[in-house]
């Protein structure tokens, strides 16, 4: 049986990925697409050649097994909230929510409704990130001391720059993948964030540059650079690395190194070309497995998104107290 | 002729001796170490006086050159200053900053020519990215990162292991990248830093420092003494109009691989980047011209102490977890 799978908004652009990743996977059949942009939906629709739906409304009430959430950040709670009503389960766009109660509200709605809440987190689906984390499993470095990770990015611009939709700037779009890197690879929560933001790129009311520093529970320290400080002329979007110290030694890990050079002369410009595994598409095939049946092994829950995204909350909270601020996990537990 | 005299016979010492070796109008008048075996080895070596005092070091020469460890800097310093020598003094200034202050006020004092030898500036990697970002190739700098480090620095003496000798990799490694940042950024308002130097961990040190500009831009900087894949350093200064990026293993002119053993055993290789001069030399043949034309030094008395400064402040954010205003 193959699973339905509806989209629910295509503001965030990582949709068109998912959206491919369900049209070529033999798994899943995606059945349409509804969007508070009705236009976009029928855009979108025409070129998946898939229904649009006329609302969300109308989407849930359909037959499909499950729905996937790329609206602006702040409508994932209302979505998921309605997707989870109507016992659809649900893969959620990062970061999953902008504010802790609508964070709570999202995994109670749910767990409420006996429904599947996943993150769309795809970075824990890199075969280099895995290895890396079985290296540091098999302790080929040692006792780890310390993390360094950046995921630096190019303005996404449109609504990622309106904090009122997107719930901060760089730092809440780029903070969860490597908060989650570092949960997964490390086993420990994130107690305590630091930050410092600027907004130095773009000189607008919103957070273009950002640099966190995390303390985890076994005292382990890291810092991220989430910025979105790569110029128009950039190779590419961005990156993600992270670097694990030990006391025997180092794992320096960049993500997207798995690439071309391209040097495009009808473009102007020169670009990288990525030739490693398509992370999306191993990401939404495990969520159809899940949907299907199947236990989970890599996949985000919605608490590991809640406890990323929760990490990003509290570093706009340090930003405002200029110190840093402790996570309560007993208060963030459900 | 300009006279010099070497305090510190060590691996700066030798680095510093052989670059005024290529300067006909300089002569090492005389070395000094507390050590007066290596003092002899080292005057035999380079065919070099040995000055058995300091006072016979001030009376041989016109310029002190003080290459010892950090924590002894002060101790020369002072009395080559008041001695009226013009002093070229090893990077960081000193070990605290009561004893930068000290030299800053004897400096003026004295009006004695000064130059604390932070030699990234003559780089030329740094230099050419300092001219550039100065320049507005990047339009206004948001975020500056620089990386330094390898594997832990060993010596006879282990004197980097000696967190009260060498204040660690904050302040005797990164003090590099900070004396960069404010040199090309200008000043910083605030600094949180962690570190295991406080973790009693044998032969490692590592620090990830993050520091806010007062022009609004955020820095961050990765110092490594746990690398043992070898010395590395890059950074990127990225800007509203631009970004520049720089990494010792990619941009390489030399790659050395070379076979041990005839041809059987395990090779070596070994990354290089020639120029026609050093940064040393370059670095200390501008100190000389300053000395020879009274020419004020680019790198003042005051950079030293600002730079100690801010390791410092990072230090303590190290240590207390707290955020340091400047």
């Amino acid at each position: 049986m193959k699973i339905r799978v509806g989209i629910m908004s295509f503001a965030h652009l990582h949709a068109d990925s998912y959206a491919h990743c369900l049209k070529s996977n033999p798994r899943a059949e995606l059945v349409g697409i509804a969007d508070h942009d009705t236009a976009r939906a029928q855009a979108k629709a025409q070129q998946f050649e898939v229904q649009a739906f006329d609302s969300y409304e109308s989407l849930l009430a359909s037959d499909v097994h499950a729905v996937i959430i790329c609206s602006e950040n702040v409508h994932h709670a209302r979505l998921a909230q309605m997707a989870a009503a109507a016992g659809k389960h649900i893969l959620c766009e990062k970061p999953l929510m902008t504010t802790l109660e609508d964070g709570k509200a999202m995994l109670a709605a749910a767990q409420g409704a006996g429904v599947h809440l996943f993150t769309a987190f795809p970075c824990r689906f890199s075969p280099a990130f895995q290895q890396m984390k079985r290296m540091v499993e098999s302790g080929a470095i040692g006792e780890l001391l310390a993390l360094r990770g950046t995921n630096r990015g190019s303005n996404p611009g449109g609504w990622f720059n309106d904090p009122e939709l997107a719930g901060g700037g760089a730092m809440i779009d780029h903070t969860v993948h490597v908060a989650d890197l570092i949960r997964r690879l490390t086993g420990q929560e994130i107690t305590e964030v630091y930050a410092e933001t600027g907004n130095n790129m773009f000189h607008g009311a919103f957070d273009d540059t950002a640099m966190l520093t995390m303390t985890l529970q076994n005292g382990v320290f890291a810092t991220l650079d989430s910025s979105w400080s790569r110029p128009k002329t950039f190779p590419t979007w961005g990156d993600v690395t992270l670097a694990a110290v030990g006391t025997r030694g180092i794992i320096e890990m960049d993500m997207f190194a798995q690439h071309l050079i391209h040097y495009d002369d009808r473009a102007g410009r020169i670009k990288q070309v990525f030739w490693g595994d398509n992370i999306d598409y191993l990401m939404v095939d495990e969520f159809l497995r899940v949907v299907a049946g199947e236990a989970r092994q890599t996949l985000a829950t919605g608490e590991d998104g809640y406890r990323a995204a929760a990490v990003a909350i509290a570093g706009y909270e340090s930003v405002r107290r200029g110190e840093p601020v402790s996570i309560t996990h007993t208060e963030a537990a459900l | 002729m300009t006279r010099v005299g070497i305090i510190g016979l060590g691996t700066m010492g030798r680095q510093h001796m052989d670059a005024y070796r290529q300067m006909p109008d300089v002569e090492v008048a005389a070395v000094y170490d507390h050590h007066l075996d290596r003092a002899q080895g080292f005057a035999q070596e380079y065919g070099v006086r040995v000055a058995g005092t300091l006072s016979d070091l001030f009376h041989l020469c016109d310029v002190v050159d003080i290459c010892t460890p950090t924590y002894r800097h002060a101790e020369y310093a002072l009395p080559a200053i008041e001695a009226g020598k013009a002093v070229v003094c090893e990077k960081p200034l000193a070990r605290t900053l009561e004893e930068c202050e000290r030299i800053v006020n004897a400096v003026k004092q004295h009006k004695t020519l000064f130059m604390p030898a932070h030699v990234l500036r003559f780089f030329p990697e740094y230099r050419t990215a300092h001219q550039l970002v100065k320049s507005g190739a990047v339009g206004t700098v948001a975020a500056v990162r620089m990386r330094r480090g390898g594997d832990f620095p060993r010596t006879k003496s282990d004197w980097y292991a000696d967190f009260t000798k060498s204040g660690g990799v904050i302040l005797d490694l990164i003090i590099h990248d900070f004396d960069w940042m404010l040199w090309t950024l200008g000043a910083v308002e605030r600094v949180y830093a962690k570190a295991l130097t406080f973790r009693q961990l044998e032969h490692l040190d590592y620090t990830l420092v993050t520091l806010k500009f007062k022009n609004g831009a955020v820095g961050h900087i990765e110092g490594t003494w746990c690398d043992p894949g070898g010395f590395k350093v890059n950074f990127e200064v990225c800007g509203d109009s631009g970004m520049i990026e720089y990494d010792s293993t990619r941009q390489v002119a030399l790659q050395i691989a070379t076979r041990a053993d005839g041809g059987v055993g395990g090779g070596v290789q070994i990354p290089e980047s020639p120029a026609v001069q050093n940064p040393y030399y370059l670095e200390l043949r501008h100190f000389i011209d300053c000395v020879q034309t009274g020419q004020t030094p680019e790198i003042t008395v005051e950079d030293g102490y600002n730079a100690v400064r801010l390791a410092l402040a990072a230090i303590e954010s190290a240590q207390t977890g707290k955020v340091v205003s400047l």
